[in-house]
């Protein structure tokens, strides 16, 4: 048989899942079938000049869902766009932006992207549409990287400006008389990828748009907009939160889609006692030699850079030896030069690059075309993400395919086997917290700073008032004798805001690697310990860097890049204290509740663990003082009655076991990271006096995690019920109850008791998550 | 199509009942609670100012007197000194100014240094002539609440046909104020031009000066010291201190530094009129006029394209130097000087100034050369004399390689220019 063989796609597959070992790894294959497009109309009152635009690009009708986008902009409605990868998103908000300047050119438009690169991307595609139009529109990027002898011409004449939220934080809000032609004639704000602002970065956000409306009114502008997001279960809740205002949720894409199929593979334990499992790298790899030989463009995402350079090296290797052409296979990360990654781009779309292996880099937004297969190596940690990256792969007419190889991790596992999640209703919801107490009243302070407060005027939903008197008493601000809040201090507040992180004191982290040290990031103090602590792996942008020292006085880190295939993972002992219950329901076998808990933690270890497998090669000690962190947590307290028939040893593993099964569902439910949330488990809680499992947030003061867990308790409960007892080990492995410890106990079996106690009175075992056992 | 309505749009989820305001409440609570036991940080607050009598008993505290506004009060402090106003050669200046105009010279004292909103400026120094007599009035923002009558007063004190003059204030003071009027949603004050001292400071002084600040210019240029001068950067917080305390006396020092800031500029305005900017005209200096002020004058003419007056400037310059301690100011100027004749097409007296400089020895005397035989090469259409003034220049140029000092713009012109001229020799008959 020729290595190198022209054939469909879906050939290609069939051999790559007859080829030895692939087929015992095969948990799912499900056929998406081909959709034939919805049309609409092109709405009558559109300008002509756009419908000529439309015309030239070969568009005579829209997809319903633009038609529907287009027609409620029209009717003065806030709107969130749920639709899918490559399904013309861009045009539901280009196309009224620019029928409203072609109506009034004084009407401006600001645009939000979580990132530079997608900037960039989406002013090339606005620009090429107002150019078949023949229509004039000054359009530009505004942020760090705009030379400053542009800005004041952008600021003054700048009709669509495109942007990120640190750059409106920083540099526009708090110079807003600068930009005044802009919010007396904003119209519309668009925000694209709102589902990557969650967590804490989607509190501040929400308080940065709180203060661009409050500046929009102060100038008599009233803006309309438009949210862009992946599909998460919450999306019109999500646009809600971020901006105070309601939505027309618009799910339903009407563009085509070609017959994909999905494979999810989920290779078997190396060792079934200990649980130890096989990276995804190797059979990623496979499949994608088995498409590329094919002919077929095929796209192949990594986790890390290592991984994806470890697998580019592989891949062009073994294309050499079937005579294939080597510079056809790219690489693609966030290291390399703009030039580089557009050459990459366009190759993507002409057909000359062949194969590429990227990190989430390409994951939003940037137009590569439509490609063949697309092979995820490991689970990218939501399920949005993990259709963004499968939606990269998708013909019209022919059928493609995406393969998604599970990791050794728990997560990995949990979506592995529960392919509902992927397929039917997706339980993720994106939570923020904009009443943050630290978030909310930094904003505040740069809010005072941009306009003085009158007496009752709201800052979101409730009035500012107690909130300044607060901030008065810290002298940032004070009262004058006209009763309005005035900012008093010679602080920049803007500047002293990262939007990235929960608390206000900050170790920055420096890369000693190039000549000239360059801050790479920051990470707040609490999240230092464990993160950034002497000896870590800290991976930032897909690159491993080592730190080489942390300078706690200082708060400062000093790291250099490296290239390992370990990571690192600290410990911390935590003791938790609760002050405040918020709410708490009775339930099988105990009591949910969530509240407010002060935190004391000390890192002690940190183990270093193997990319690939998880595997435990190495450790050391960790001296850092400890800290308190007050923040909100939820938790499940036993009753006596379920308390009582275990032996202490084996009540303590059961919540352990069953605590980390927790832990795993609910990073699916809330799109957590991992360090978002941290479980404690005590066999006496000294303050409930009772067996009590904690999932504590580890921002400071939460961003609204807890109260949702305590919403969803029976789902998180069942879920982990689901993961722990239908695992493919024996005792437990780092999958589902975690790494076995000393204990001779059967960790699984214990927590699978706990949880089926905990999950009774519910729904019979397996809930909601039921599947066949592998 | 679904419409999900947000259900937790004034909920909290989990919060069944508790608005956002109180939650709020409460976690503010806790975050006081942590604040007390941390008690250094916490401060009462501030307690607003009765607003009866508040701008009589701020000018009686700082000397000033009340003046009525649109809206409410604001406290105005006068001073008046002699300066002559003898300003005609403004208008020679590089960036000319017509000196006819009323000329209000500005000075803004702020709460930050900043230029973003919440930097207020509560205090506006006005240096204008009444006749001989200089009067600088300062107006005075009592408390943050009355800035809609100062801006008023402010905008009254600009002619719309005024020039102003300010340091700094094209990039800090004028931008800041120009905030303060969109920020009550008006327009700016008109004025006729605005004529920015420091650029002029830095080109003309700053080489014999340690930095272009106005403190360091006015002593070295116009002699003025300052007694007990409040540091620039303690500014802010006394007007702070002055609004949580009510207490106006803080603001006497602020007074008196704004008020030396703006009768600097007066001085420093008038060396400008009738020392400098008439050089340009008449290529005659006073003997007091530093030679390196005539070189940076010279160059900031050239900058605008005025090479007439460059030249005069610099003619003047090298009139006053002599000596070989000054050699290295002398050759720097002379160079200005042949670009200028050169920029006026004045080519044989370029070549001559080039030739003169070069002849001289001095560090740059390659470069020097190497102009000669740009000139010899394409004006003088002398490839032979060209080659020869390029010898001079490689000599030198491989001198200075032995000694370690490589000019590495000679070396590479040579590069090229000395084989071009040679192939022109070769092809040139006899």
């Amino acid at each position: 048989m020729r290595l190198h063989q022209p054939m469909t796609a879906l050939e290609a597959l069939e051999r790559f899942l007859g080829e030895p070992g692939v087929a015992q790894a095969l948990a799912v294959r499900r056929v998406l079938p081909a959709q034939a497009p919805t049309f609409a109309a092109v709405p009558e009152w559109l300008d002509q000049r756009l419908l000529g635009a439309l015309t030239r690009r070969g568009i005579s009708a829209l997809y319903s869902h633009q038609r529907e986008a287009l027609e409620a902009l029209h009717d003065g409605l806030d709107i969130a766009i749920v639709t899918p990868t490559a399904s013309g998103k861009s045009l539901c908000y280009n196309l009224p932006v620019l029928q409203e300047i072609s109506l009034d050119p004084a009407a401006r438009a600001l645009y939000l992207f979580p990132t530079k690169a997608l900037s960039q991307d989406q002013l090339a595609e606005l620009r090429d549409l107002a150019a078949l139009a023949e229509m004039g529109l000054s359009a530009a990027v505004y942020d760090g990287d705009t030379p400053a002898a542009i800005r004041a011409n952008v600021r003054e004449a700048g009709q669509v400006v495109l942007t990120n939220p640190d750059m409106l934080s920083t540099a526009v809000l708090p110079h807003h008389t600068k930009w005044f032609q802009l919010f007396e004639q904003l119209r519309f704000i668009v925000i694209d990828e709102a589902h990557t602002y969650r967590g804490i970065f989607g509190s501040h956000v929400a308080n940065v748009l709180r203060r661009l409306l409050r500046i929009c009114a102060h100038y008599g502008s009233e803006p309309r907009i438009i949210c862009s997001s992946a599909t998460i279960g919450n999306p019109g809740e999500l646009a809600a939160t971020l901006t105070g205002r309601r939505f027309h949720v618009i799910d339903r894409s009407g563009a085509p889609r070609g017959e994909r199929h999905v494979v999810i593979l989920d290779p078997p334990p190396l060792d079934a006692r200990t649980g130890v499992r096989p990276g995804p790298h190797w059979l990623a790899y496979r499949a994608a030699l088995s498409f590329l030989r094919a002919g077929r463009q095929t796209i192949v995402f990594g986790r890390a850079r290592v991984a994806v350079e470890l697998m580019l090296s592989a891949l062009r290797e073994a294309m050499r030896e079937g005579r294939g052409p080597i510079e056809r296979i790219r690489g693609y990360r966030s290291g390399y030069l703009p030039s580089e990654r557009r050459a990459i781009e366009s190759g993507l779309r002409s057909g000359e690059v062949l194969g590429v292996v990227s990190t989430n880099a390409l994951e939003l937004g940037i137009d590569i075309g439509a490609l063949d297969a697309s092979i995820l190596a490991g689970y990218p940690g939501t399920i949005a993400a993990t259709w963004q990256q499968m939606g990269r792969s998708g013909r019209r007419q022919e059928t493609s395919v995406s393969i998604l190889v599970a990791g050794a991790g728990a997560l990995d596992r949990y979506v592995a086997t529960h392919p509902q999640y992927l397929f039917e209703a997706t339980p993720e919801e994106a939570r923020l917290d904009p009443e943050n107490v630290h978030v909310l009243l930094a904003h505040l302070r740069a809010a005072a700073f941009e306009l003085p407060f009158a007496p009752g005027e709201h800052f979101g939903a409730a009035p500012a008032d107690d909130l300044l008197a607060f901030l008065g008493e810290e002298g940032h601000v004070r009262q004058a004798d006209d009763r309005r809040w005035y900012w008093a201090s010679d602080n920049f507040p803007a500047s002293e805001i990262n939007l990235r992180l929960g608390a206000p004191e900050n170790v920055l982290i420096i890369d000693t690697g190039p000549e000239r040290p360059r801050v790479l990031g920051e990470v707040d103090l609490f999240a230092a310990r464990v993160l950034v602590h002497e000896k870590a792996i800290y991976l930032h942008d897909s690159q491993q860097y080592h730190v080489d020292t942390l300078d706690w006085e200082e708060r400062k880190a000093l790291v250099r890049p490296v290239d390992t295939d370990y990571y690192t993972q600290a410990e911390l002992a935590v003791t938790l204290k609760p002050l405040e219950v918020f709410a708490r329901a009775e339930r099988a076998a105990g009591s949910r509740q969530h509240g407010e808990v002060m935190i004391s933690s000390i890192a002690t270890i940190f183990k270093k663990l193997k990319l690939d497998t998880h595997e435990n090669v190495g450790w050391g000690q960790i001296h850092l003082p400890e800290m308190e962190l007050h923040t909100t947590a939820w938790w499940l307290a036993l009753d006596d009655q379920a308390a009582s028939g275990w032996r202490r040893d084996e009540l303590d593993a059961a919540l352990v076991g069953a605590g980390r099964a927790l832990q795993t569902v609910a990073s699916v439910l809330l799109m957590a990271d991992p360090h978002d949330l941290g479980m404690v488990a005590q066999v006496r809680s000294p303050h409930a006096e009772r067996p009590v499992i904690y999932l504590w947030e580890a921002a400071p003061g939460g961003v609204g995690m807890s109260a949702r867990l305590f919403d969803r308790t029976d789902e998180l409960v069942s879920g982990a019920l689901d993961l722990v007892a239908h695992c493919d080990c024996e005792v437990g492995c780092p999958a589902c109850v975690g790494p076995r410890g000393e204990s001779r106990l059967d960790g699984r079996a214990l927590a699978t008791r706990l949880l089926r106690l905990l999950d009774a009175a519910v729904a019979p075992a397996g809930g909601l998550g039921a599947v066949a056992a592998a | 199509m679904t419409t999900e309505l947000a259900q937790h749009l004034l909920m909290l989820p989990g919060m069944d009942g508790l608005g956002v305001d109180t939650v709020r409440r409460s976690r503010l609570e806790r975050l006081r609670e942590a604040r007390v036991r941390d008690a250094a940080e916490v401060r009462r607050p501030a307690i607003p100012a009765p607003r009866v009598g508040r701008a009589a008993a701020l000018a009686a505290a700082v000397g000033g007197v009340v003046q009525q506004t649109s809206q409410r009060p604001i406290v105005v402090v006068e001073w008046r000194e002699r300066i002559e106003r003898d300003l005609a050669g403004l208008a020679w200046l590089p960036e000319p100014v017509d000196p006819a105009r009323p000329f209000v010279l500005i000075d803004t004292e702020t709460t930050g240094l900043g230029s973003g909103t919440g930097t207020l400026p509560f205090l506006v120094g006005l240096g204008s002539w009444e006749d001989d007599v200089f009067v600088t009035r300062q107006l005075l923002l009592p408390e943050q609440s009355d800035e809609a009558g100062y801006l008023d007063a402010l905008e009254a004190l600009i002619p719309a046909e005024a020039c102003l003059v300010s340091y700094n204030g094209r990039s800090f003071d004028w931008p800041l104020l120009v905030t303060r009027y969109r920020l009550h949603g008006r327009r700016p004050p008109a004025f006729g031009e605005h004529l920015d001292l420091l650029p002029l400071a830095r080109a003309i002084w700053r080489h014999r000066l340690p930095d272009a600040r106005l403190a360091s210019v006015e002593t070295g240029i116009c002699g003025v010291r300052r007694d007990h001068d409040l540091p620039g950067s303690l500014v802010p917080a006394r007007y702070l201190d002055y609004l949580r305390s009510g207490h106006g006396a803080l603001l006497r020092v602020v007074l008196e530094h704004n008020r030396q800031d703006v009768v600097s500029m007066a001085l420093l305005l008038r060396v400008l009129a009738q020392e400098l900017a008439p050089v340009g005209r008449t290529g005659w200096s006073s003997p007091g006029v530093h030679p390196g002020d005539l070189g940076g004058l010279g160059r900031a003419y050239a900058r605008k394209r005025r090479h007439q007056e460059a030249l005069a400037c610099f003619d003047a310059a090298m009139e006053r130097l002599s000596g070989p301690s000054e050699a290295q100011r002398y050759e720097h100027i002379a160079m200005d000087r042949a670009r200028a004749l050169t920029r006026l097409g004045l080519r044989q007296e370029a070549e001559g100034a080039w030739q003169a400089i070069a002849l001289e020895g001095g560090r740059r005397a390659a470069w020097a050369w190497l102009h000669v035989a740009k000139h010899r090469e394409h004006d003088g259409a002398d490839p032979r004399a060209a080659l020869q003034a390029a010898d001079r220049a490689r000599a030198l140029a491989e001198r200075s390689r032995l000694f370690g000092q490589r000019d590495r713009h000679v070396e590479r012109d040579l590069a090229r220019r000395l084989p071009r001229l040679r192939r022109k020799l070769a092809a040139t008959p006899g």
